[in-house]
C-alpha cells in the first residue's frame, strides 16, 4: 500500500507522473495499441482510428472548453477547416500530406481569431451562440466560395504518400494517427502544467481574479483559442484523410454537440477524462451492437423491424445513467477505482 | 513423374481459384449490402428502402433464389451522416463480407463510400441518389438507377408551359444552396430559356431552412405564377403554405420527395395540386400489384412504411439479381459487373421505365413520367408517360 507522495526534487515536481505502475500500464498499453492492427480485423482498425481522432479532436476541444471555460459550439466549424485545407492544399495543389497537416492546423488556428476577437468579452452560453454562428458562416463560406472548395461538390482526397507509403489506408493510417494523437496528448499535458495552462485554469475559476493576478486576459484567451484550433484543425485533416472524401455534410453542426459531449462525458478539464469520453463514445454504438447481436434474439420480427430503434434509445439512455449515476464523468470513476485499487485492502 | 507433378500443378490452381472467389458468396448464398438512413429525421427513406430490398430478396429466394443460392440483405445506418456512412460500408465489407451493394443512402454519403467501393471493385446499384456527381466520372463497379432532378423539373415546366401556363406567365425558383439545389437549377435554367418564358426571380436558401415567409413575400411581389418549388419535406410544405397565406395562384412544379405520402400529408393542406416528375410509378397497375406483393412478404409496419424509394430499390435489387443470375454458378464480382453493364432493357414490371446500363455512364431509369397531386384526395394522376428529357 502506498503511504503519500513526497517530492525531494524538482525533476520529481515535474514528472508527468512518479508512479512506476502507472508508467508500467502506460507501456503495457502502448504495447497493446501498436500490436493491435495485428490482432484486430481491418473493420476494428477502422473504429480505432476514428476513436483516435476523436481523441484528438477532443483533447483540443477540452483546452478551450475545460481548461479555460470557453464554451464553443464551434467545433464543426474548426474540423471542416482542417479538413478543407488538407484537401485542398493536396488535391488543387499538390501539396505533401506531411506539410498539408500542418498547415491545416495553422489555417484553423488563424481562423480562430476571427471568432476568438470579438468573442473575448463573451462568457458561457453568449459564446456558445457566437461560435455556433461561426460554424454556420464556415458552412457558408465552403458552400459558395466553389472557386476554392468547389462547393456543395466536395473533394476526394488521395495520393497521402510518404516514402511510398499510402497513409490512407490499414495500418499506415492507424499508426500515423496514433503517433500524432500521442503527440497531442503529450503536447497538452505539457502545456497544461505550463505557465500558459495555469493560466488558462486561472480565467476558467475567475477570470477577474486571474485578470488582478495579472493574467493578459486578451491574450491568454486567444492562445487558447488558436491552440485547441490548432489541434482540431489536425483532428479534421486526418478525417479528410481516413474518409477520403470532403464535404460539408460530413461536417454537420451535429458534430460540435458531440464533441461537448465527449469532454463532459469524460469529465470536464480533464485530458484522460478527454480521452475515456472519445473513446466512449465512439465505441458505444458498436457496442451495443455487439450487445444485441449477442443477447437479442436477432430473427424475431419485433428485433429486425426496430433494431435501430432500440440501439438509438438504448445509446441515450447509457448517457443519460452514466451522467446521472456519475456526474464527474468517467476520469471520476477512474479516479474512484485507482483509489480503491491504491487502498485496497482498505478500501472504503 | 513429370506428368504427376503437371497434375499436382493443375490440381493446385484449380484449388487456388476456388478459394479465390469473391467474398460474400457460398454455395447457399449470396451476401449484399445496405447502407442506409434507419435513424434520424431522414429515416422513412432508409426504412422504405430496406423493405424494397426485403421484398426484392424473398420474391427471389421463393422462386429458387439466384441459381440456387438465397439472397441474404444485411443492413447498415448511417444516420445521413458520410463519415458514418464510411464505416458502415467499411463493416459490410470486412466484417459481413458483402458480395454486393444495393442500399446508397444520400449523394454525399455515396461519394463518402466510393473509394471502398471502387477498392474492393464492388457491384453497386444506386438508387437512391441518382446525382450527376456519382456516375460522373464514371466509377467501373456502379451502376446508377435514376433521372436527374434537372431532368425532372424540366419536365414539370415543360408540362405546364405546353398545358396549363397562365396568362402572363412568370417563372419563379425557390432551391437550396447544395449540389441537389443546384441540379434543380440547372432544369429550371433550361426551361426557361429554352421556352422563352419571363424569369421573375431565383432564390437560394440555405439547407434546414423552416421559414419562408421572405422569400414567398420576394415571388409575390415579383409576380411569381409557375413556381419551380425546390424545397423537400417540411421544407416544400412551409412553402406551399406560405404561398397560400399571401392567396398565390401557382401552378407548382416539385421534387419527387414530394410524392411520399409524409410529404403529401404536410404540403396537402395548402390545397395546391402540385406536379412531380419522378422515375418510378406512383398509382396504376404496376403499383397494384407490387402492393399486393408486399403483403405477401412484408409486415404490416414495413408495408405502412413503402414510398417511392421502395420500388425503386426494389427495382435495384432486380437488377442486380438479373446480372449474378447471368453469370451462373462461377458467381464473381468482375462477372456481375460485367453483366450488369450489358444489361439492356431489363423489365421492372411498369415499376418504371426498363433498365439497360450498356451506356457510358452506367447510368438507366431516367425517363421522367409527370404525376399531379390531388391535394383533396392526395392521390397521384399520371399526366405523361415515361419519357427521357
Amino acid at each position: 500500500m502506498r503511504t503519500g507522495h513526497f517530492k525531494e526534487r524538482t525533476a520529481q515536481l515535474v514528472a508527468l507522473s512518479d508512479s512506476k505502475v502507472v508508467w508500467s500500464f502506460a507501456g503495457l498499453l502502448l504495447a497493446l495499441v501498436l500490436a493491435a492492427p495485428f490482432l484486430i480485423g481491418n473493420y476494428q482498425v477502422t473504429l480505432l482510428v476514428s476513436a483516435m481522432i476523436a481523441i484528438v479532436g477532443a483533447v483540443g476541444l477540452n483546452m478551450l472548453t475545460g481548461t479555460t471555460g470557453l464554451i464553443s459550439l464551434g467545433q464543426a466549424g474548426f474540423l471542416a477547416v482542417g479538413a478543407y485545407t488538407n484537401a485542398i492544399l493536396m488535391m488543387d495543389y499538390g501539396w505533401p500530406v506531411w506539410l498539408s497537416m500542418p498547415a491545416a492546423g495553422v489555417v484553423s488556428a488563424l481562423v480562430s481569431l476571427l471568432v476568438g476577437v470579438p468573442s473575448l468579452r463573451l462568457k458561457g452560453l453568449y459564446l456558445a451562440i457566437t461560435t455556433l454562428a461561426f460554424a454556420f458562416i464556415i458552412n457558408h463560406v465552403i458552400l459558395y466560395a466553389e472557386w476554392l472548395t468547389h462547393g456543395p461538390n466536395g473533394i476526394f482526397v488521395s495520393g497521402a504518400k510518404v516514402f511510398g507509403v499510402d497513409l490512407q489506408r490499414g495500418k499506415a493510417l492507424y499508426y500515423m494517427t496514433f503517433g500524432i494523437t500521442v503527440v497531442v496528448v503529450f503536447a497538452a499535458l505539457n502545456i497544461q502544467r505550463s505557465r500558459v495552462g495555469r493560466a488558462w485554469m486561472a480565467i476558467r475559476d475567475h477570470d477577474i481574479a486571474a485578470r488582478v493576478m495579472g493574467v493578459d486576459l486578451l491574450r491568454y484567451k486567444l492562445y487558447a483559442f488558436m491552440v485547441s484550433s490548432f489541434i482540431v484543425g489536425i483532428a479534421g485533416a486526418l478525417i479528410s484523410l481516413q474518409i477520403r472524401f470532403v464535404n460539408i455534410d460530413v461536417f454537420a453542426l451535429i458534430l460540435s454537440i458531440e464533441a461537448l459531449a465527449i469532454i463532459i462525458l469524460g469529465g470536464l478539464g480533464s485530458i484522460a477524462g478527454a480521452i475515456l469520453g472519445a473513446i466512449f463514445l465512439s465505441l458505444l454504438p458498436e457496442a451495443i451492437r455487439l450487445f444485441f447481436d449477442a443477447f437479442a434474439d436477432t430473427n424475431s420480427s419485433f428485433y429486425t423491424t426496430y433494431v435501430y430503434e432500440i440501439r438509438g434509445i438504448t445509446y441515450g439512455i447509457v448517457i443519460i445513467a452514466f451522467l446521472r449515476l456519475k456526474p464527474e464523468g468517467l476520469i471520476g470513476l477512474w479516479r474512484d477505482v485507482r483509489k480503491y485499487w491504491s487502498n485496497w485492502p482498505l478500501a472504503y | 513423374m513429370k506428368n504427376g507433378l503437371l497434375a499436382l500443378s493443375a490440381f493446385l490452381l484449380a484449388s487456388t481459384a476456388s478459394y479465390a472467389a469473391d467474398p460474400g458468396v457460398s454455395d447457399t448464398e449470396i451476401k449484399i449490402g445496405d447502407v442506409n438512413i434507419m435513424t434520424g429525421p431522414a429515416s422513412f427513406i432508409g426504412r422504405a428502402v430496406s423493405v424494397g430490398s426485403k421484398i426484392a430478396a424473398a420474391e427471389i429466394n421463393e422462386a429458387g433464389g439466384v441459381n440456387g443460392r438465397k439472397i441474404t440483405i444485411i443492413t447498415e445506418d448511417d444516420g445521413y451522416v458520410p463519415a458514418r456512412s464510411f464505416q458502415a460500408l467499411t463493416k459490410l465489407i470486412e466484417v459481413d463480407e458483402i458480395f454486393a451493394l444495393n442500399g446508397t443512402s444520400g449523394t454525399a454519403n455515396v461519394l463518402a463510400m466510393m473509394p471502398l467501393i471502387e477498392e474492393n471493385n464492388l457491384p453497386t446499384v444506386v438508387t437512391t441518389a441518382p446525382n450527376e456527381l456519382v456516375y460522373q466520372p464514371v466509377r467501373p463497379s456502379v451502376f446508377t438507377v435514376g433521372a436527374s432532378y434537372s431532368d425532372a423539373f424540366y419536365a414539370q415546366l415543360k408540362y405546364i408551359h405546353e398545358n396549363t401556363e397562365p396568362e402572363n406567365a412568370v417563372y419563379g425558383l425557390i432551391r437550396q444552396d447544395d449540389d441537389f439545389g443546384g441540379a434543380v437549377e440547372a432544369g429550371y435554367d433550361r426551361a426557361v430559356k429554352e421556352f422563352g418564358v419571363k424569369d421573375g426571380l431565383r432564390i437560394r436558401f440555405k439547407k434546414g431552412t423552416a421559414n419562408f415567409a421572405a422569400e414567398v413575400a420576394q415571388m409575390r411581389q415579383a409576380g411569381v405564377n409557375v413556381l419551380a418549388n425546390g424545397g423537400i419535406i417540411a421544407g416544400a410544405a412551409n412553402i406551399l403554405s406560405e404561398a397560400r397565406k399571401l392567396s398565390m395562384d401557382l401552378q407548382v412544379a416539385s421534387v419527387w420527395s414530394e410524392d411520399m405520402p409524409p410529404s403529401v400529408n404536410l404540403s396537402a393542406p395548402a390545397g395546391y395540386d402540385y406536379l412531380v416528375a419522378d422515375y418510378v410509378a406512383l398509382s396504376g397497375p404496376a403499383i397494384d400489384a407490387f402492393l399486393e406483393k408486399a403483403k405477401k412478404y412484408a409486415s404490416d409496419e414495413e408495408v405502412a412504411a413503402i414510398n417511392r424509394y421502395t420500388y425503386v430499390t426494389y427495382v435495384g435489387l432486380k437488377a442486380l439479381a438479373e446480372a449474378m443470375g447471368q453469370c451462373g454458378q462461377d458467381l464473381t464480382r468482375a462477372c456481375t459487373v460485367e453483366k450488369l453493364r450489358e444489361l439492356k432493357d431489363f423489365d421492372t414490371q411498369g415499376i418504371s421505365a426498363p433498365l439497360s446500363f450498356d451506356n457510358p455512364e452506367q447510368l438507366s431509369g431516367t425517363a421522367v413520367a409527370v404525376y399531379q397531386l390531388n391535394a383533396a384526395e392526395k392521390t397521384f394522376t399520371a399526366l405523361t408517360d415515361f419519357a427521357d428529357y
